[in-house]
C-alpha cells in the first residue's frame, strides 16, 4: 500500500504556506525571492502527488514547465535585485516605494 | 462630330489640369495654353452645331451617354450630355466669349503673380459652366450650377489679400447658396413627384396631366429661388454689385456674360413647369421687370465704372426674365446672347480704362479719355449704343423684342414700365461714357492715361463685331434666324395684335434710347455742375447710391442677428454650457482620483497581501460554487 495522497498534500500546503508568510512578513527582496520558490515548490509537489494519483505523467509535465519558468524567473528577479541593491545601496523591498501616484 | 460634344467641356478641364500643376512653370504660356484651348473648344462647338444643323428640324436633340454617374436603387443619374438648339447657342455663346475674355486676360493679368493660377479658375469655370447648360440630368447641371459658383467665389476673391475682396467673395458664396438651397429641394421634389431628373422624362408634354398644378408651381418656384440667386434678382441681388471686387476680365465673363445668364437659361430649360404652374410665370415676369427697373435707377447714382456696369447687368437680366415670364423664351436667349457680347465688352472697355489708369475706378476722376485712348473709347461706344437700343445694333433686336411682346400681349402696365426701364439704360450707359471719355481730364491719372496693348484691343474688336451684328440672328422676333432654330425646344411664340402698332414701338424704341443718351448727355457733358445738383437731393442720391438701402436692411435683419445670434452660441452656450460640461467632468475625474490612486502605496509587501487576499476571495467564492 502506497503512501496516501493527504500526506504528500500537507507537506506541500505547509510549504506554500512558509513561503507565503515569507512574502508577507521579509523585507529583504532576497528572503522574499526565496519564499516564492518555496511556495512554487509547494505547488510543484502537489503536481506531483497529483500525477502519481492519478497515474499519468500530465502532473509532472506540468511541474518540468513551472521549474524552468521558475529558472528564469530567478535570473532576470536575481538581476534586478543585484542592479536596485548597487543603485540604492539596499534591498529593503520598504524602501523602494517611489513606483506609486 | 455630334459624340464628340464631349470635348467642349473636356478640353477646358484639362486646361484647368495642366495650369493647375504647371502654372507657375509655364508663366505666361498658362494664359496661351488656356486661350488655346478654349479656342479648341469653340471650334468643336462650331462643329457641333455645323452638324446638328444638318440634321431635320425634328430630329436636333442628341444625347451622348458619358457614364453612369451615381446609381442607387431606382434613382440614377447618367452623366449625360444634350445637344439641342438651346444648350449649342449656350455652348456657342459661352466658349465664343470665354475664348475672348481669356485672350483679353492675358494682357490684363499681366505681371499678376498668381497668373497660372487665374487662368486654371478661368477654364475650371468654363468647363463647369459648359456642363451646366449641356446636362441632360438636373443632378449633372446642378454639379455645373455649384461649380460655376465655386469658381465665381475663387475668382471674386481672387486678390484676396484685399479684404473688400475677400468678403465680396464671401458674400457671392453665401446668398447664391440661398437660391442653391432652394433649388436642391425643387431637385429632389422634383424627383420625387416625376421619378427622374433626366430632362427628356422630365419635360415630356405628357407629364403635364399627370400632377396637380400646384406642385408645379413649387416646383418652379423652387428652380425659380435658384435662379434667382445666381442671376442677382430681388430680392438675392445684393452679391452682384460687390463681386466687382474680382478682376475684370472675371466680371466680364462670370458677372456679365455667362454664369449669371444660367438662371435665365434654367427658367427656359424648365418653362413648361413654368407654363402648367402659370403662377410661378407671372412671378418671374413681376420679379424680372421690378428688378429691371430697381438696378436701372440704382446705377445712374454710381461713381464706380464697374458697379454701373454691374447694376445695368441685374437690370439686363431683369429684361431676360420679364422675356421668359412674357413665354417668349427664344426672346430671352436672344437677348442673353446679345447681352454677352455687348456687356462683356463694356466690361472689358472699363477694364481697358482701369488698365490705362493705373487700376481707377471712379468715374469722377476720369474725363477726357477719348484722347488718351481712343481704341477703347470707340469699342465702349459701340457697347453702350447697342445697350441702350439703338436701331441696328443688337440691343435693339433683344430688348425691343421683349417690350413689343409685351404690348402685343396686351400687357400695357409691363411694356410702359419696361420702357421706362430701358430709358434708364439709355441714360446710365450714357452718363457712363460721357463721364469717362468726353470733357475734360478731371486728374492726373486721367491726363497720363495711356492706350492698352493690341491683345486686350483686339477681344475688344470682335466683341464690338458681335455687339453690332448679333441682331442679325433675330432680325424678327418669330421668323428670325435664333428663334426659328430654338422654336422647336420652346415653342412658337404667339404673337397677340394688342398695344400699340409696330411702327409707333420702333419710334418710341428710338425716342427712349436717344433721349436717355442725349439726357445724359446734356446733364453731365459739363454744361450742368451735376456734382452740385446731387448735392442738393443727396437723400434721393444716397438712396440710390446704397441700392436703396436693401444691403443695410438685409445687414440690419439678417446679418446683425446672425452675428449676435453667433456671439450668444460662442460666449455663453459654448464657454459657458458646453465648455464647463468638458472641464467639469476633467476635475471631477481628478477629484476622484485623489482619492482613489492612495491604493497605489508603491509597497510591495501591500500588492503582494492583496494578491494574497484576492486568491483567498477567489477560491472561497469557486469553493463556495461546487
Amino acid at each position: 500500500m502506497s503512501t496516501p495522497i493527504a500526506y504528500f498534500l500537507l507537506v506541500s500546503a505547509a510549504l506554500f504556506t512558509i513561503g507565503t508568510v515569507g512574502v508577507m512578513v521579509r523585507k529583504n527582496a532576497l528572503l522574499i525571492f526565496m519564499s516564492i520558490e518555496l511556495q512554487l515548490n509547494g505547488v510543484n509537489l502537489a503536481l506531483v502527488a497529483f500525477s502519481r494519483m492519478h497515474g499519468n505523467l500530465v502532473g509532472q509535465a506540468l511541474t518540468f514547465f513551472s521549474m524552468v519558468v521558475a529558472a528564469a524567473e530567478v535570473v532576470v528577479g536575481l538581476a534586478i535585485i543585484v542592479f536596485v541593491f548597487r543603485r540604492r545601496r539596499t534591498a529593503n523591498v520598504d524602501d523602494l516605494s517611489v513606483l506609486r501616484w | 462630330m455630334l459624340d464628340l460634344v464631349w470635348l467642349v467641356p473636356a478640353l477646358p478641364l484639362a486646361g484647368f489640369a495642366a495650369n493647375l500643376f504647371f502654372g507657375r512653370r509655364l508663366g505666361r504660356a498658362a494664359g496661351w495654353l488656356a486661350s488655346l484651348l478654349m479656342g479648341a473648344s469653340f471650334v468643336v462647338a462650331v462643329l457641333v452645331a455645323r452638324d446638328l444643323l444638318g440634321l431635320p428640324t425634328e430630329e436636333r436633340v442628341h444625347i451622348l451617354h458619358l457614364f453612369d454617374w451615381i446609381e442607387v436603387g431606382s434613382f440614377r443619374v447618367g452623366a449625360d450630355l444634350r445637344v439641342d438648339p438651346l444648350s449649342l447657342t449656350m455652348i456657342l455663346v459661352v466658349t465664343a466669349v470665354g475664348s475672348l475674355i481669356h485672350i483679353y486676360s492675358i494682357g490684363y493679368m499681366q505681371g499678376d503673380p498668381r497668373f497660372g493660377r487665374f487662368f486654371a479658375y478661368l477654364n475650371l469655370f468654363c468647363a463647369f459652366m459648359l456642363t451646366l447648360v449641356l446636362a441632360e440630368n438636373l443632378l449633372f447641371l446642378y454639379l455645373g450650377w455649384e461649380g460655376v459658383g465655386l469658381c465665381s467665389y475663387l475668382l471674386i476673391g481672387f486678390w484676396f489679400e484685399r479684404t473688400a475682396a475677400a468678403n465680396a467673395a464671401k458674400k457671392a458664396f453665401v446668398t447664391t447658396r440661398i437660391g442653391d438651397t432652394f433649388m436642391l429641394i425643387g431637385i429632389s421634389l422634383v424627383f420625387l413627384r416625376l421619378g427622374s431628373l433626366d430632362l427628356s422624362t422630365v419635360l415630356a408634354p405628357e407629364i403635364a396631366g399627370v400632377q396637380p398644378s400646384g406642385v408645379f408651381t413649387i416646383l418652379a418656384l423652387l428652380l425659380f429661388a435658384g435662379a434667382i440667386g445666381k442671376s442677382a434678382q430681388i430680392p438675392l441681388h445684393v452679391w452682384l454689385p460687390d463681386a466687382m471686387e474680382g478682376p475684370t476680365p472675371v466680371s466680364a465673363l462670370i458677372h456679365a456674360a455667362t454664369m449669371v445668364t444660367a438662371g435665365v437659361y434654367l427658367v427656359v430649360r424648365m418653362h413648361l413647369f413654368f407654363e402648367i404652374s402659370g403662377v410661378a410665370l407671372t412671378v418671374v415676369l413681376v420679379v424680372g421687370l421690378v428688378t429691371a427697373v430697381y438696378a436701372g435707377l440704382t446705377a445712374l447714382a454710381q461713381d464706380d465704372i464697374k458697379r454701373v456696369l454691374a447694376y445695368s447687368t441685374i437690370s439686363q437680366l431683369g429684361f431676360m426674365f420679364l422675356a421668359a415670364g412674357l413665354e417668349a423664351y427664344a426672346a430671352a436667349i436672344v437677348m442673353l446672347a446679345a447681352h454677352a457680347a455687348y456687356k462683356a465688352l463694356l466690361f472689358l472697355s472699363a477694364g481697358s480704362v482701369m488698365h490705362g489708369m493705373g487700376d481707377e475706378t471712379d468715374l469722377k476722376l476720369m474725363g477726357g479719355l477719348r484722347r488718351p485712348m481712343p481704341w477703347t473709347a470707340g469699342m465702349m461706344a459701340i457697347g453702350a449704343l447697342a445697350l441702350s437700343g439703338v436701331i441696328g445694333l443688337s440691343g435693339y433686336f433683344a430688348k425691343d423684342a421683349i417690350l413689343a411682346i409685351a404690348s402685343e400681349e396686351g400687357k400695357a402696365l409691363v411694356y410702359w414700365v419696361g420702357v421706362f426701364a430701358a430709358f434708364l439704360s439709355a441714360l446710365y450707359i450714357g452718363r457712363l461714357v460721357v463721364l469717362a471719355f468726353l470733357g475734360e481730364a478731371r486728374s492726373e491719372r486721367a491726363r497720363h492715361a495711356h492706350e492698352s496693348p493690341a491683345i486686350m484691343l483686339v477681344p475688344l474688336g470682335v466683341l464690338a463685331v458681335g455687339a453690332v451684328a448679333l441682331g442679325a440672328l433675330a432680325l424678327d422676333k418669330e421668323t428670325g434666324l435664333l428663334p426659328a432654330l430654338l422654336g422647336p425646344v420652346l415653342g412658337e411664340l404667339e404673337v397677340g395684335t394688342a398695344g400699340l402698332p409696330e411702327p409707333a414701338l420702333i419710334v418710341l424704341s428710338q425716342v427712349v434710347a436717344f433721349g436717355g443718351l442725349l439726357l445724359a448727355w446734356f446733364v453731365y457733358g459739363g454744361r450742368i455742375d451735376w456734382l452740385a445738383l446731387r448735392a442738393r437731393v443727396s437723400s434721393l442720391y444716397r438712396f440710390l447710391n446704397r441700392g436703396m438701402y436693401v444691403d443695410d436692411l438685409y445687414g440690419a435683419l439678417v446679418v446683425a442677428p446672425g452675428k449676435a445670434g453667433s456671439a450668444f452660441l460662442a460666449y455663453v452656450v459654448d464657454l459657458r454650457i458646453v465648455d464647463r460640461a468638458v472641464n467639469g467632468t476633467g476635475a471631477a475625474i481628478q477629484r476622484l482620483a485623489r482619492v482613489g490612486r492612495r491604493v497605489q502605496t508603491g509597497l510591495v509587501r501591500t500588492y503582494a497581501l492583496a494578491f494574497l487576499l484576492g486568491a483567498v476571495a477567489l477560491l472561497a467564492y469557486v469553493g463556495s460554487r461546487i
